[in-house]
């Protein structure tokens, strides 16, 4: 009456073929995930490079250093969600007075050099008929 | 005459006074300008990741308020 219970150390054999494989299937998962991941970060390498050359930021910062910091602040402060506040207004607000206020004041400056010209050419006239005048008056007499 | 004589005078002086304080200034100016655009152009991705950064922060300064 022998039972075909089999020794616990075939089951599960320390040195076994079974545990072996386990480990070559978890060496070939490490190997494969770590592959993926490396394949993944070349892509995302890639891409920056091809970002960054397209955009060219280097060249970009050289010729408007200034301009480029205020685009980059600007972005930072649209994604930190800032766009529809208060702040927001009243800079926009700020910016449009300052903006009419330049396209109007040469347009007005123009406007008053013209009128000033116009005054003085009126007053030219009106001493050349008063000098009129006073020449016809003074053959009357 | 003479209290226009004197105001030109008195504006010619402060000129030639402040004129020296001013050009100082400038020069001041001029070169930390200079400085801040050679930094920026040595390093512009510290520049602008900065940039970002700060305006990220006012931004959000600016939705809580």
């Amino acid at each position: 009456m022998e039972t075909p219970e089999k020794n616990p150390t075939e089951k599960n054999p320390a040195n076994g073929r079974a545990a072996d494989d386990g480990v070559h299937s978890i060496g070939q998962r490490l190997d494969r995930v770590s592959g993926s991941a490396q394949e993944a970060w070349g892509q995302t390498r890639d891409a920056f490079s091809d970002l960054s050359d397209a955009i060219d930021i280097k060249a970009r910062v050289r010729r408007q250093p200034y301009g480029t910091l205020a685009a980059a602040l600007g972005i930072g402060y649209v994604l930190g969600g800032g766009i529809f506040t208060p702040l927001t207004s009243r800079i926009v607000r700020l910016a449009l007075r300052i903006g009419v206020r330049a396209a109007f004041v040469p347009l007005l400056k123009d406007q008053v050099a013209g009128l000033a010209e116009a005054l003085a050419d009126g007053d030219g006239d009106g001493a050349g008929r008063a000098a009129g005048k006073g020449h016809k008056a003074s053959k009357r007499t | 005459m003479e209290i226009t004589d004197q105001i030109e005078a008195t504006a010619r002086e402060l000129g030639e006074r402040v004129r020296p304080q001013l050009e100082d200034a400038k020069r001041r100016l001029m070169s930390a300008n200079d400085k801040v655009i050679d930094y920026i152009k040595e390093n512009p991705g510290t520049c602008l990741v900065g940039a970002v950064a700060l305006g990220f922060i006012v931004g959000k300064i600016a939705r809580r308020a």
